[in-house]
């Protein structure tokens, strides 16, 4: 009697125990699915996140650089234009005074204006190169390095190949003001003797390598402003920067991939 | 005591009627999974109606618990389906709401009539339901759904909460429904209804809480 008691017990029981057991492996199981999903959805959400400051970056340094190309515009076109008639007139007013002192005192101002010239063009020129988007920046950068080769303080060569095509005009201006930023950094600071660039197309996007035989960077240096500056500008287009710590000299390594990551 | 249970069960269609007379009410004014769960109380309350017509009529209103119980899932397999959209895959949800019709079907066909209580289907609903208002909670604490629902949040909790608290309640009523009704005499039979209908006065009042804190812009 006992035992049929404890068997419908048991068979009452039993099942209750397995609705109890379903419930929680139903809820157990929904939420790991739930996590899942919720982890995927805070990924999106970072991703969209970079994205979007990617987007700033990006609107912030076309800004900046519309900026500075109006700037290379109105001092090309308007103090350039002033100075270019200041120098012609004082030309003439030499050719006709004949006076010797006053000649003398006409010609040192026409050099001064010769010279406030040619500061005014080479500014302008640093601020937005005008071959940059005419001709690209493979021509740009082996113009800089005639110029710098010609001054015979330092020597600086560009490898690049005939056939590389034209870039997007993003891209061309940050390999360009990184070339810059890192020319002017060796010379200022590194000592260097010799810098070498190679800009080459690779599958995975314009590859841009910088070499130079200076002081190099110790690990313990706190990087610059202009660095920083470096590092806004790659990450805008997408880029990956690499500065390897060596014992001599200073080596760089980017990598601008040619697919756009911002739609 | 009698006269108070005969009074719970006397009036256990009033909060029924009352909620989705009001949900009926506000219909229009609803957005999103509100307007998906009226179709919840709008189906309960058509049940709640016709059935007591056929009691008054003296007639077996059971067969409309079997198809309260397959519709009644249904809609809140689409009312949670839409809380917990973007959180967890729709066709789990949608899948388990087509398996169980097609177990509660089966049940009435076969295993218990229509003219009959429903224990299994009951059973298994109020499992079901469980399960999903369980999760549902966990999923509303989450700061990252909180964010994303903070204006149906307060709604949801009540509404989740008034199913949570009949089906857990009422789970053990539904699992031992048919011994109940068959080996224990009448007055404890009224009593376990009584207390049925008890729990279903909470969960509509927390759903008549839930319509009321909707949000109102």
């Amino acid at each position: 009697m006992e035992t049929t008691q404890e068997l419908s017990f048991i068979n009452t029981l039993l099942p209750l125990v397995g609705v109890l057991f379903v419930i929680a492996m139903g809820v157990i199981l929904l939420n790991q699915h739930f996590h899942k999903n919720l982890y995927r959805q805070q990924l999106e959400q970072e991703e969209l996140k970079n994205l979007h400051q990617q987007q700033l970056l990006q609107s912030s340094i076309h800004v900046q650089e519309e900026e500075r190309k109006r700037i290379a515009q109105d001092l090309h076109d308007e103090l350039g234009a002033a100075l270019s008639i200041a120098r012609m007139h004082l030309v003439q007013l030499e050719q006709k005074q004949t006076d010797p002192e006053l000649n003398k005192a006409l010609q040192m101002v026409r050099v001064t204006t010769e010279s406030a010239l040619a500061a005014m063009r080479r500014l302008s020129h640093e601020l937005m190169p005008p071959q940059l988007e005419s001709f690209g920046v493979v021509k740009t950068l082996e113009s800089v390095c005639d110029q710098i080769n010609s001054a015979d303080r330092i020597s600086i060569h560009l490898e690049a190949s005939d056939d590389l095509p034209r870039w997007p005009a993003a891209i061309e201006l940050t390999l360009y003001r990184i070339a810059m930023e890192m020319i002017n950094n060796t010379i200022k600071h590194a000592q260097a003797q010799n810098i070498r660039m190679v800009l080459s197309q690779e599958s995975q996007g314009v590859q841009f390598i910088y070499t130079d035989d200076g002081r190099g960077i110790k690990k313990t240096i706190s990087y610059g402003l202009g660095f920083k500056n470096m590092e806004v500008r790659v990450k805008a287009v997408g880029g990956v920067l690499e500065t390897p710590s060596r014992p001599l000299g200073f080596h760089a390594s980017l990598l601008i991939p040619l697919k756009p990551t911002v739609e | 005591m009698d006269e108070i249970v005969g009074l719970i069960n006397k009036s256990a269609p009033l909060p029924v009627l009352v909620t989705s007379g009001y949900a009926l009410l506000i219909y229009r004014r609803l957005t999103g999974e509100l307007k998906i769960f009226t179709w919840f109380l709008f189906l309960s309350g058509f049940i709640q109606i016709t059935s007591s017509i056929l009691w008054f009529n003296r007639t077996n209103n059971l067969p409309l618990l079997h198809l309260y119980v397959a519709g009644g899932l249904v809609c809140l397999a689409w009312f949670y389906a839409g809380v917990l959209k973007g959180f967890i895959d729709g066709r789990i949800i949608w899948g388990g709401a087509i398996l169980f019709s097609c177990f509660t079907i089966t049940n009435s066909l076969f295993f218990q009539e229509i003219y009959t209580f429903n224990s299994n289907a009951l059973t298994v609903e109020s499992i079901l339901v469980i399960i999903l208002s369980l999760f549902t909670f966990i999923v509303l604490l989450n700061d990252m759904v909180k964010e994303q629902k903070s204006h149906l949040v307060k709604s949801l909790n009540w509404i989740n909460s008034g199913l949570f608290i009949y089906y857990t309640s009422s789970l053990l009523i539904f699992y031992f429904g048919d011994l109940f009704t068959k080996k224990f005499p009448v007055f404890l039979n009224q009593y376990t209804w009584a207390l049925h209908a008890f729990f279903s006065l909470v969960m509509y009042s927390c759903f008549f809480v839930g319509l009321w804190k909707r949000p109102k812009s």
